[in-house]
């Protein structure tokens, strides 16, 4: 594992295609703000206008500048889904690793805990949360990294416990290392590539539910989502907006599930043991 | 021989249009549940009203050019005696087969006494008698204007033999609930889908309807439904008339029935003020409204509230320009100064108001209202503070009707049906029941001309107090009518039914194009 | 090898399972039933405040009533074991029979997706595990990828645009043509006219999934020693593949297959929301928007059976598909 990790990667068509659109989107994301010509909540624009040079994507139907939109709406759901996929990874590696190293009862316990909320459907949960409560994006991404830590956390336990038994590990412990320092300096880092899997594997489902919740209208309105963009979009079926108003979003929104989808699978073919020689 | 004869019967029989007979007709619309049709159970808004329209039969009703029978075949007024004489269809049926008689009129007056129906007023009704068994007499106690478009035309008459055994009418729910006299029978409702059968009643003293069947549907998207024929009629929004006609639909236009306005909380300073409220007319760019909250498909409406194209219309009624600049005059003449941040203020507090803005049923489709955030600008622009605060309309109206507000968004329709309308959204007297109502009972003189146009039988003289109301209205602003929106439909002309929107709207002013007559032609 | 044995961890281990689950489900129902105390401040206004329900003054005091004398939790659940599912306010019925109308045609939906893309992936994840390294194997794995990367949201807006909007080939909303006097053909085909679009968008994001998997199953079965031996001792392709390699690759798929429908009443939530499909996931969010909580609970609970009892019946299920758990039992 600390040989040369990204060597192979280097070749992957799907890392690659995968890496060059997170690049050209990341750079989307911080750029938004500086490229965008109005502010997103700026409402003095003829309605449902057309594309033209003042206005690249036209204009919704509250007067919104469509690109404008585009940009600050992929900037939330790029954020939630990093919010919830960080979250999630880092509960899920602090129980994982906790449990495999420590074992004993308090494996048990996590892993019992980690099988009922796997008997959970998250989506109802966030639903009926984002619903009745209306909470701010930050507690849904919390809440979401709670319910869905589990699978990520017993992946973790299951490499933790390889790693473990590892000579290097034994050879550590043997010297006198403490707890503390083993796992810092030997299980945090080795399992590296595997954060990266089920950071990207979180951060898709998280960026998928944002959308999700956005078109269903459940969050606050005038948070700018791609979701709200297409269910709004949609409304207007019977003009000719396809094209300009709810291409964009779609379009927008699948590339960016695409890219974290390619680079996942690249990462997984790589670094996925179970997988090693599969693919 | 023979052969060739039958054979060109054949083709002269099949190619003779069908019989005006249809086997179904659809209706969609987006919201679907409207509550039972019957009197008691039926929502109480417009579409509700429609509902049960087709099952329970009025004295009188309406069609595109004015009144025409219902159960009554004719009716006469008897200024002497003060009394309204109507004769009665004698072929008019309940759907259980029983005859409908002067009896059932009787008793339908004495029951909405006890078990008052909120669509009409009997309180000038003295009560009814049978002259006959179609003739009946209903006497007034006081005259009453109104009595043809209320009592005539909106009252449903029940069944005696059905509901005189009935105590508690909104809980009366077994089938016999829903035998009328109308021109369809009701068959199912399934509440969770939102979907309406009623099928033909063969035996309607004014002839078999055309359509076996009438059934609503829920649909989010009628350019698709009627598009495809999923649908035979349908509300659309402005931009659908173009692709619908180039399919071969028909489009069909309101007159102005639906109004949009700005309620006031004038219980409540500095609303109770009339120059501020003729401040806040200034300040608003009625047109700018449209445009961007309807795409430009819309009407200004008066200050006078009463339809563009109302009979009794007043087209004398003060207006209020948009005019930024005589606003900030008007508010400063309150005492009011304009500080450094461009915001007024008064003893160093920040005028400071709360729009609430909600979802609306705009001729029985559900509008998301853009109009609050329009509002919110134009009034900043003259330098007040708004807070735009989005509900639900359930919300909203409970919110109006407990005071809970300073202004809010609303609207509602009738306002070309009879003019009682004006009273029922002006005085509190009227309009204690109605969310849209502006209970505004301040000018005594206006509430003499409402109280007067009433009992005003002479339409002439009537038509004269009614336009002195809409004056009135325009100069004290209880409410701030804004615009009419552009209200229409299509519909399938192969089905050979034609659809149209009613004068004066159905019963008292529904703008909706589902009129009973049209599948009785 | 007395499976009966108590002690035996396999037994154990199943029954810790099912024990989860009852956990798992009981966690929700009592988070369901307790959600109006959760609610901030008084529970009706809060409830109805942002919902489209107009509450008359008498319906208003009649929910008051009815949560202020909440039985408790053991009452409640006495009561759901009477089949007394609560009534729904919003749409003035009992519960059990708004999930019962709604349940065939979300079964109907999911069911049929998760059993086609399970079929298709799997044949195509065996055939093109076989001819892995070909032209045509590379071709499907790259179109399956990018068909991974397409969100429901996406497909499902796509096809509804094009096949229903624009072209008007597809009806954009509801199960069947309501009071249609159809014979029964007629009717089936009015279905499945209906069900055509939400099921395409459905079996287009399933498929790559279940592809995928199976392939990458697939790859690493082939490589054990037992397939080897079946291919020198001259056995049909067909049978190598299917007979003795596929089998052990089934496995994960049915696991998958197992939770899909488990979680089948929010699975297919977006998707039925889009095509106004009136399944079970139009009647929860139909729920929430409303405000109905005797619904939302009777949702809740219906979905944590559903999970209970699909894990219990994966578990038999195990021991067909692979004998060994079989025996170890």
């Amino acid at each position: 594992m600390h040989v040369d990790p990204f060597g192979k990667l280097q070749s992957d068509p799907w890392f690659l295609s995968g890496l060059g659109l997170a690049l050209l989107l990341g750079l989307a994301v911080m750029l938004g703000p500086l490229a965008a010509p109005y502010d997103p909540h700026d409402m003095s624009f003829v309605p449902l206008a057309s594309p033209s040079a003042a206005h690249w994507l036209g204009v919704n139907d509250g007067g919104m500048d469509i690109f404008v939109e585009l940009l600050y709406g992929l900037r939330n759901t790029v954020a939630f889904g990093m919010a919830a996929g960080g979250l999630a990874l880092v509960l899920a590696a602090l129980i994982g690793m906790a449990a495999a190293w420590y074992g004993g009862w308090a494996d048990a316990v996590f892993m019992r805990l980690a099988d009922v909320l796997l008997a959970i459907p998250a989506v109802m949960i966030l639903i009926v949360a984002a619903a009745f409560f209306r909470p701010v994006p930050l507690s849904l991404a919390l809440l979401l990294a709670l319910l869905t830590w589990p699978s990520t956390a017993k992946g973790i336990r299951a490499q933790a416990l390889v790693v473990k038994n590892r000579r290097h590990i034994l050879a550590s412990r043997q010297m006198g290392a403490s707890n503390a320092r083993i796992i810092i300096r030997h299980l945090v880092p080795e399992l590296f590539p595997f954060y990266l899997i089920a950071f990207a594997a979180k951060a898709r489902m998280a960026m998928f539910m944002e959308a999700t919740l956005a078109f269903l209208g459940l969050f606050d309105p005038s948070r700018k989502s791609l979701g709200l963009m297409i269910s709004f979009a949609l409304k207007y079926y019977y003009l000719d907006i396809w094209w300009n108003w709810l291409l964009p979003p779609v379009f927008v929104l699948s590339l960016l599930i695409m890219a974290v989808t390619f680079l996942a699978v690249s990462l997984e073919k790589r670094f996925d043991p179970r997988l090693q020689e599969a693919l | 021989m023979r052969k060739t004869l039958m054979a060109i019967w054949l083709v002269l029989a099949l190619s003779v249009p069908a019989a005006a007979q249809i086997s179904e007709i659809r209706i969609a619309d987006t919201t679907g549940d409207w509550g039972y049709p019957n009197a008691f159970r039926h929502y109480p808004r417009g579409p509700g009203y429609v509902r049960m329209s087709w099952v329970f039969d009025t004295l009188v009703w309406k069609d595109e050019n004015g009144y025409v029978p219902g159960l009554a075949r004719t009716w006469s007024f008897y200024p002497k005696i003060m009394a309204f004489a109507f004769e009665l269809h004698p072929k008019a049926k309940w759907h259980d087969g029983r005859a409908v008689t002067a009896d059932d009129v009787v008793f339908t007056i004495s029951y909405f006494k006890k078990h008052p129906y909120g669509w009409i007023s009997l309180d000038h009704v003295d009560r009814a008698e049978a002259k006959g068994p179609h003739q009946v007499v209903i006497r007034l106690t006081k005259p009453y204007a109104p009595f043809i478009s209320d009592v005539g035309g909106t009252m449903p008459i029940l069944p005696r033999h059905i509901w005189e055994k009935v105590d508690q009418p909104q809980a009366f729910d077994a089938p016999e609930a829903f035998i009328g006299s109308g021109p369809y029978r009701f068959k199912d409702f399934n509440k969770a889908q939102g979907t309406y059968l009623y099928e033909a009643f063969a035996d309607h003293h004014l002839g078999r309807p055309r359509a076996e069947r009438l059934i609503y549907v829920r649909s989010g998207k009628p350019l698709v439904s009627l598009a495809t024929g999923e649908v035979d009629l349908a509300n659309i929004q402005p931009e659908m008339a173009e692709p619908l006609r180039q399919k071969g639909m028909a489009i069909i236009q309101d007159e102005r029935g639906w109004v949009k306005k700005l309620m006031i909380n004038h219980k409540k300073p500095p609303f109770d003020d009339r120059r501020f409220r003729q401040a806040l007319a200034h300040a608003l760019n009625r047109q700018e409204i449209i445009d961007r909250s309807q795409r430009g498909f819309g009407t200004p409406a008066s200050y006078g509230l009463l339809s563009l194209d109302h009979e009794m219309y007043n087209p004398d009624t003060p207006v209020y320009a948009h005019d930024p600049e005589k606003a900030r005059a008007l508010i400063a003449g309150l005492g009011y100064t304009k500080g450094a941040d461009g915001i007024l203020q008064r003893e160093g507090r920040p005028l400071k108001v709360e729009l609430l803005s909600s979802h609306i049923t705009v001729g029985g489709q559900s509008v998301a209202d853009r109009d609050g955030e329009v509002i919110k600008k134009q009034l900043e622009a003259v330098g007040l503070v708004v807070d735009l605060v989005n509900l639900e309309q359930a919300t909203t109206d409970s919110k109006v009707k407990n005071w809970g507000f300073d202004l809010a968004v609303s609207g509602h329709g009738g306002i070309s049906g009879d003019a009682r309308i004006l009273n029922e959204m002006i005085s509190s007297q009227f309009g204690a029941g109605s969310v849209n109502s502006a209970r505004y009972d301040a000018n005594l003189e206006l509430a003499r001309l409402l109280d007067a146009q009433i009992p005003e039988m002479d339409v002439v003289k009537r038509k004269l107090l009614v336009q002195r109301i809409q004056v009135f209205h325009a100069e004290d602003l209880p409410a701030i009518p804004l615009y009419h929106p552009q209200s229409m439909a299509a519909y399938n002309p192969q089905k050979g039914i034609q659809w149209f929107f009613t004068r004066g709207g159905i019963s008292k002013g529904v703008p909706i194009p589902q009129n009973k007559m049209a599948l009785l032609r | 090898m007395d499976g009966r044995n108590v002690l035996s961890g396999e037994w154990n281990k199943r029954w810790t399972g099912i024990a989860v689950y009852l956990l798992g489900a009981a966690v929700l129902i009592y988070l369901s039933y307790r959600l109006p105390a959760l609610l901030p401040g008084d529970f009706v206004t809060a409830m109805f405040a942002s919902s489209h329900v107009t509450l008359t003054a008498e319906q208003d005091a009649q929910l008051r009533a009815w949560y202020s004398q909440r039985p408790d939790f053991g009452q409640y659940l006495l009561g759901l074991l009477r089949l007394d599912w609560g009534y729904s306010f919003a749409f003035l019925t009992p519960v059990s029979r708004l999930i019962l109308e709604a349940l065939p045609w979300t079964l109907l939906l999911a069911g049929s997706a998760h059993a086609l893309s399970m079929a298709l992936g799997f044949w195509a994840g065996v055939e093109a595990a076989w001819r892995r390294g070909g032209r045509a194997e590379k071709a499907a794995v790259g179109l399956m990828t990018v068909l991974e990367g397409l969100p429901e949201i996406a497909t499902g807006v796509a096809l509804l645009l094009v096949f229903a909007l624009h072209a008007g080939w597809f009806p954009a909303s509801g199960a069947q043509t309501v009071y249609a006097r159809l014979s029964l053909w007629s009717w089936m085909l009015d279905v499945l006219h209906h069900l055509a679009l939400p099921l395409a968008t459905l079996v287009l994001a399933y498929l790559p999934g279940n592809f995928l998997l199976t392939r990458a199953s697939m790859v690493m079965v082939l490589g054990e020693p037992f397939v080897q031996t079946a291919r020198a001792k001259g056995l049909p392709p067909l049978r190598v593949r299917y007979g003795h390699a596929a089998r052990n690759a089934l496995l994960p798929m049915v696991t998958r297959f197992g939770l899909r429908i488990a979680f089948m009443v929010t699975g297919a939530l977006v998707v039925e929301t889009i095509h106004s499909y009136p399944g079970l996931g139009t009647l929860l969010f139909s729920a929430i928007a409303k405000r109905d909580l005797p619904l939302i609970q009777g949702i809740v609970l219906f979905s944590s059976l559903m999970v209970l009892a699909v894990n219990v019946a994966l578990d038999r299920v195990y021991g067909y598909i692979d004998p060994r758990v079989a025996h170890a039992r």
